[in-house]
């Protein structure tokens, strides 16, 4: 037991440094450099809550926040919602193709955001291939595929949606079909077995999914900046501002606390009300990894 | 009746989520290929856009900093990671899920956080300079969650008593290890490694903000994207999509040979 737990720490202590050393204590410094001020490109420790009653009092971040929150939960759950009967089919009539069609699902995400964004302005775009096929036509254009909060939501959806797959997927493994065989014999139409058996004895896939496409939403900046127009700028895009033209890096360490803080605040809250597996009453499968 | 249905109605929604994620790349395939890239039908079939990229130096440079990148955050994040996951799947001791945890948080954090966070700790505590050593720095910390998921996946159902009877039989734990258990489980390490190295290597926000002037394939994607259309980005999207895909095929070959399996159910 003692070499175990030697030789556990030993395998373990090279990753751990790392992510202290470069996630944990620069997630910390950005909490500490929020309460400074910034003068022409370089931080001053000079402690002061400016940047904070900034944030909360000015009208403006307050609206870009809202609006990144419910293109967070609008996007989220849409993903959530198509991604569930998508996920279902892979698990439980992937047959031998199961690992084809979910590496299929998640295989665009390693492309990278960029030219995943690259693609999409071509096609929703003014010039994009729908419009100029409706203009081919002589039909009118979709206003709201042209740099819109649309677009971006489109976008956004494109961007994550292989998260939510994924994670319902994953968390469909170790569930048990034979299940929904004993409620259909039982009388149990197939939509009231899927809530009363495969939603709740899954709720945590749910849950990790919402969090996974919810976070990278809330802080998106690209995708807005190439989709969404100039009246489509969402928190993202100011807060890279921050970084950027302006150079004013306290103000952005604060942006980016509150980013930080909401995104836990949101993972407690999801995991609370969809994740909670002691409400559903879950056994995992014998054998299985938790 | 909606049962029968019911497998088809799920089909189809598969197929529509399929032509939604391959649409966009399907047509800038074929976009790349067109002299006309606004509306190129009927089709003038061209390599034009692939002989200006090549003729571009900055994408010369910047593919070998991506490929420094994504090569370096790759080592890092799978060695890392395999050590770990190994070590989480095979000791039952106090602390694993912690451990766990910790590896795992990163896919709970904004790129942008990452990005910037790492970019004021460099500069301002360590006094560190923005380049591609700090830019794997920060890769490597979202990469390793990724490599140690795949790795964990791969590895559910090793056998560790396979180890402990060679240790009976006297073999060293290094011994062990290279007789043993790496040659079963590098489909796992080579895994880990192709995903973390492609997501450094298409990672635009980390990247951008720890890299100072440095250019990479994405940042100068992003770039071009900001002064519109330019043509020899479809070719580059081409060429970088046909390149993952040849990676996720060999994963997936990785994942039918290896011990592995996603769905290790059947």
């Amino acid at each position: 037991m003692q070499v175990a737990r030697f030789q556990f720490w030993l395998l373990v202590a090279p990753g751990m440094a790392f992510l202290i050393a470069f996630m944990v204590l620069p997630l910390i410094f950005i909490v500490v450099f929020s309460f400074w001020r910034t003068e022409s490109y370089t931080l001053i420790r000079e402690w002061n809550l400016d940047n904070y009653i900034t944030l909360f009092t000015d009208w403006t971040y307050i609206k870009f926040l809202l609006r990144s929150l419910s293109m967070a939960a609008i996007v989220s759950l849409v993903a959530l919602i198509y991604a569930w009967p998508v996920a279902f089919f892979i698990a439980r009539h992937g047959g031998h193709f199961k690992l084809v069609f979910l590496l299929l699902t998640s295989a665009p995400f390693l492309t990278g955001e960029i030219l995943r964004i690259t693609a999409l302005q071509q096609i929703l775009g003014p010039i994009g291939v729908i419009n100029m096929a409706l203009g081919a036509f002589g039909l009118e254009p979709i206003e709201a595929l042209m740099y819109t909060s649309t677009a971006s939501a489109i976008g956004l959806t494109y961007l994550w949606i292989p998260f939510m797959v994924l994670a319902i997927y994953l968390s469909l493994l170790n569930f048990d079909f034979d299940l929904l065989e004993v409620a259909k014999v039982n009388g149990a139409r197939p939509l009231r077995a899927f809530w009363e058996i495969t939603w709740p004895l899954n709720r945590a896939g749910s849950a990790i999914g919402i969090v996974l496409v919810f976070i990278p939403t809330l802080a998106s900046a690209i995708t807005s900046q190439f989709l969404g127009g100039p009246n489509g700028a969402l928190y993202g895009n100011i807060l890279a501002h921050q970084f950027g033209a302006t150079g004013t890096w306290a103000f952005g360490s604060a942006m980016g606390v509150v980013l930080f803080a909401i995104s836990l605040i949101v993972l407690y809250a999801v995991w609370k009300t969809v994740g909670d597996l002691k409400r559903s009453g879950v056994t995992l499968k014998g054998g299985a990894e938790p | 009746m909606s049962t029968k249905f019911t497998p088809a109605i799920l089909l189809v929604m598969l197929i529509l989520l399929y032509l939604f994620l391959y649409g966009p790349i399907g047509y800038i395939v074929y976009v790349s290929f067109q002299r006309d890239s606004i509306w190129p039908f009927p089709p003038h079939w061209t390599l034009d856009h692939f002989a200006s990229l090549w003729d571009q130096d900055d994408y010369h440079a910047g593919l070998g900093n991506s490929l420094a990148i994504g090569v370096g955050t790759g080592a890092v994040a799978s060695l890392m990671a395999t050590m770990a996951g190994i070590a989480v799947l095979k000791y039952r001791v106090i602390g694993r899920s912690a451990v766990a945890g910790l590896f795992l948080a990163t896919l709970f954090i904004a790129h942008v956080l990452i990005g910037i966070s790492s970019l004021m700790f460099n500069k301002m505590i360590l006094g560190l300079p923005g380049n591609i050593f700090s830019a794997i720095l920060a890769n490597a910390t979202y990469a390793t969650a990724f490599a140690f998921l795949v790795v964990i996946a791969q590895l559910a159902r090793y056998d560790w008593r396979l180890d402990d009877a060679a240790m009976v039989f006297g073999a060293t734990p290094l011994l062990t290890f290279r007789e043993v258990t790496l040659p079963l489980i590098w489909p796992a390490i080579l895994g880990a490694f192709i995903v973390s190295f492609l997501l450094a290597f298409n990672n635009l926000e980390i990247s951008f903000y720890n890299l100072g002037a440095t250019p990479t394939l994405p940042t100068l994607a992003w770039g071009s994207l900001r002064h519109g259309i330019s043509e020899e980005l479809y070719a580059l999207a081409t060429l970088i999509n046909m390149a993952v895909f040849g990676f996720l095929g060999l994963l997936y070959a990785l994942l039918r040979t290896g011990l592995l399996k996603l769905d290790y159910k059947e």
